[in-house]
């Protein structure tokens, strides 16, 4: 009868070299809501561990609900097989142990700050924290689009490790990432996130730091015209988005794009870019305050410029128009 | 000679090494999980232990350096020294029309299957670790690739060209090249030995039917045509991918469904084919056993779908050759599945095709003779060995170089 054993590989080595050292193999992520949850699973989707830090245990399943949604979503369209999904959530863990993110080649917040005013001060706070836990190489990142990197690692000890990362959540195939450095960040460090975004087979959008980068600035740009035109009473939402999609080629338009992001998001990122520039084209339009205080946030709520069913799919007729 | 024979895929290397004159396999195995977490490297010796070694395999070069220090270790290996392997034998995937057999790994031939790359993105570049990999570890040795679509290389252009405009052919090269080129040509090979006759007497119909499954028309010894085509999507129903579709039909659901070309190409090759249509499995067993004991009769449509779609090529391709003298079953279906055989042949009575049920019943992986005495086509089950025939093409070019 044959025999069967198992024995560690290691002393099967031909010479003593040293093992190429994979340069990502395991990624933190701070905050795992709706972006977190979003990038984990892009993260683990091209084969790296992912370990995510949440407040508590609540939280925590809550974010794998996001994560199988987004693999759900991508399932229904073909897109993704269950052996997959499967897959990619056997790589993905979430904890509350600040601890569990020792090991990790590059460690990303992607916090929501509920209040505007500490956003700078409580993103800062997590970066120290994540410092303590990992060695000076590992990369520290931030998902931030309006807050410069120069400023929240300006308390660190390694302040060249850190760097801005970018995921632009409109849909699993923006294939991007935009990143942009500090006045502190080391070539070392950029050039090995441009490693980590072919890795993740996106291209590579190199941006100066800037508050809004490229996408968030025309994104706003765009919604803000958008209701202006409607308010203008030029034309209906869906003639201004069929505009964009059929007449541009977008997939698309402003205020389906603005009612995927989150309405309170767009109206958070005009203010910000509104107090870092001053230029009245980014403050918010009056139609979009106006829906955030009814708490027609978008497609999450079911509800913003348009109306959404519970599958997030978009009433074609809805029964009541809000304007 | 001893020739070690590599498969390297994206993420695994499959593994054997070969004493060509004794057709003696001293060990065998494959590495999994490169470059992901749980790694391993499965062997086989040749009195039938197994060992898995497990740790991290961060590369495909790393893989091949564990292989071969298992391959010398006191404890588990076949040869003293590394020396003692006097070729690598390495399967690659796509040889466009380049390679019309296989070929020596000198730098220049190297070079051209980089260009061919782009044919075969997924396969091509995860081969050609393999090969740098050999080149790193074993500086020096004689190196040889061979190619699943050379084969093929025989079609004439009006099977293998498609009709679309012509610019398409010469700009990026697309035209029906087929794959399992090895496997056809080893059990065409094997079954005339067995037979006792002269393949450039006869015209061949060989079906490799596995996970992926195709057919190729053999006429004087060289293939005139088969069944997938530019990419292994085409031709017969497969255990995840559609094979033949109506284009319409495709563009039709990529706008309905308002699908880019990443699932547009996940759903074909992942979720169609016999798992598409019958929700079972993409296993035939499976689907089998759904439609017979549990009369599950959409996995009887599939079953039904998946042997009518292998007679209709018998079918053309006897058309196309102007008659048939041999049909020889290979691959996981075609050697394990005696009803999928005699369902697939029924009907062609006609043709000369008459299988004896008491050869093929029961018959699952050997070689065997399963038509009757006086069937003008000869039947046969021929198990493929793709790795013997690496060896065996690899022993040739090298001794001949």
């Amino acid at each position: 009868m044959a025999k069967n054993s198992v024995e560690p590989i290691e002393e099967y080595g031909l010479s003593k070299k040293a093992q190429p050292e994979t340069l990502f193999s395991k990624i933190g992520i701070v905050g795992c809501g709706q972006q977190g949850s979003f990038i984990a699973q892009i993260i683990s989707g091209a084969g790296m561990d992912v370990v995510f830090i949440e407040v508590c245990e609540e939280k925590i399943q809550e974010a794998y609900g996001l994560i199988e949604g987004y693999l759900d979503a991508q399932i229904a369209r073909w897109g993704m097989t269950d052996s997959e999904k499967k897959a990619i959530i056997a790589r993905i863990t979430g904890t509350t142990d600040w601890s569990a993110l020792n090991g990790c080649d590059l460690v990303l917040e992607a916090i929501h700050a509920q209040e505007r005013e500490k956003r700078v001060e409580m993103r800062k706070e997590i970066f120290k924290k994540i410092e303590e836990q990992v060695p000076p190489q590992t990369i520290i990142a931030s998902n931030t689009t309006t807050l410069a990197i120069t400023e929240l690692s300006s308390d660190l000890k390694h302040q060249d490790r850190c760097v801005s990362i970018v995921f632009f959540a409109s849909s699993s195939d923006a294939n991007m990432i935009e990143v942009s450095r500090g006045i502190h960040t080391s070539e070392d460090t950029y050039q090995k996130v441009r490693k980590f975004a072919t890795l993740l087979d996106k291209e590579f959008i190199s941006v100066e730091e800037s508050a809004g980068l490229i996408s968030v600035r025309l994104t706003v740009a765009l919604v803000n015209e958008a209701c202006d035109l409607f308010l203008k009473g030029v034309s209906s939402m869906e003639d201004i988005d069929r505009t964009m999609t059929i007449g541009l080629g977008q997939r698309f338009g402003p205020f389906e794009i603005a009612d995927k992001i989150g309405l309170d998001k767009v109206i958070r990122w005009m203010e910000n870019l509104y107090s870092e520039f001053g230029d009245l084209k980014f403050k918010p339009s009056p139609l979009l305050r106006k829906l955030v205080r009814a708490n027609f946030l978008g497609r999450k709520v079911g509800r913003g410029f348009y109306e959404y069913d519970e599958n997030g799919n978009k009433v074609i007729n809805p029964s009541e128009k809000i304007f | 000679m001893k020739v070690l024979v590599l498969n390297c895929g994206s993420s695994s290397i499959k593994y054997q090494l070969f004493d060509t004159e004794k057709h003696f396999v001293f060990a065998k195995g494959n590495v999994e999980k490169i470059g992901l977490k749980g790694s391993f490297v499965k062997h086989t010796k040749d009195n039938g232990d197994k060992v898995q070694f497990e740790g991290e395999i961060l590369d495909h070069e790393t893989g091949i350096e564990y292989v071969l220090g298992i391959l010398t270790s006191n404890k588990h290996g076949c040869i003293k020294d590394l020396n003692e392997i006097e070729a690598v034998g390495h399967r690659v995937a796509h040889g466009g029309e380049t390679f019309t057999q296989s070929a020596y790994l000198n730098d220049e031939a190297i070079e051209k299957i980089e260009e061919i790359a782009n044919l075969a993105p997924l396969h091509n570049p995860a081969n050609l670790k393999g090969v740098y990999a050999i080149k790193n570890l074993i500086p020096n040795i004689d190196q040889v690739a061979v190619f699943d679509t050379s084969f093929h290389q025989t079609m004439p252009n009006y099977a293998y060209m498609y009709g679309i405009p012509y610019s398409l052919y010469t700009k990026y090269g697309v035209r029906r090249y087929g794959f399992h080129g090895t496997s056809h040509r080893f059990v065409m090979n094997r079954a005339c030995e067995i037979t006792g006759k002269n393949c450039e007497d006869l015209k061949i119909i060989t079906c490799h039917l596995g996970n992926g499954a195709s057919l190729a028309a053999i006429d004087g010894g060289q293939s005139v045509d088969t069944s997938m085509g530019f990419t292994p999507v085409e031709g017969l129903i497969m255990g995840t991918r559609t094979g033949d579709l109506d284009l319409g039909a495709l563009t039709f659901i990529m706008q309905k469904e308002e699908i880019g070309l990443h699932e547009t190409n996940t759903l074909i090759n992942k979720f169609s084919g016999i798992l598409g249509v019958t929700g079972v499995s993409s296993d035939m067993r499976s689907v089998e056993k759904a439609a017979w004991e549990e009369g599950n009769q959409r996995a009887q449509m599939g079953l039904d779908m998946y042997h009518y779609r292998i007679k209709k090529y018998i079918g053309s391709y006897a058309a196309a050759m102007g008659g048939l003298d041999m049909i020889v079953f290979t691959g996981g279906v075609g050697e394990n599945g005696p009803e999928t055989r005699e369902d697939a042949l029924k009907g062609l009575e006609f043709l000369g095709v008459e299988i004896d049920p008491d050869k093929n019943n029961g018959l699952r992986g050997k070689e065997q003779v399963i038509s009757k005495d006086n069937s003008n086509v000869d039947v046969l089950v021929v198990p493929t060995n793709e790795e013997l025939v690496i060896a065996k093409d690899t022993e040739n070019i090298i001794s001949n170089k």
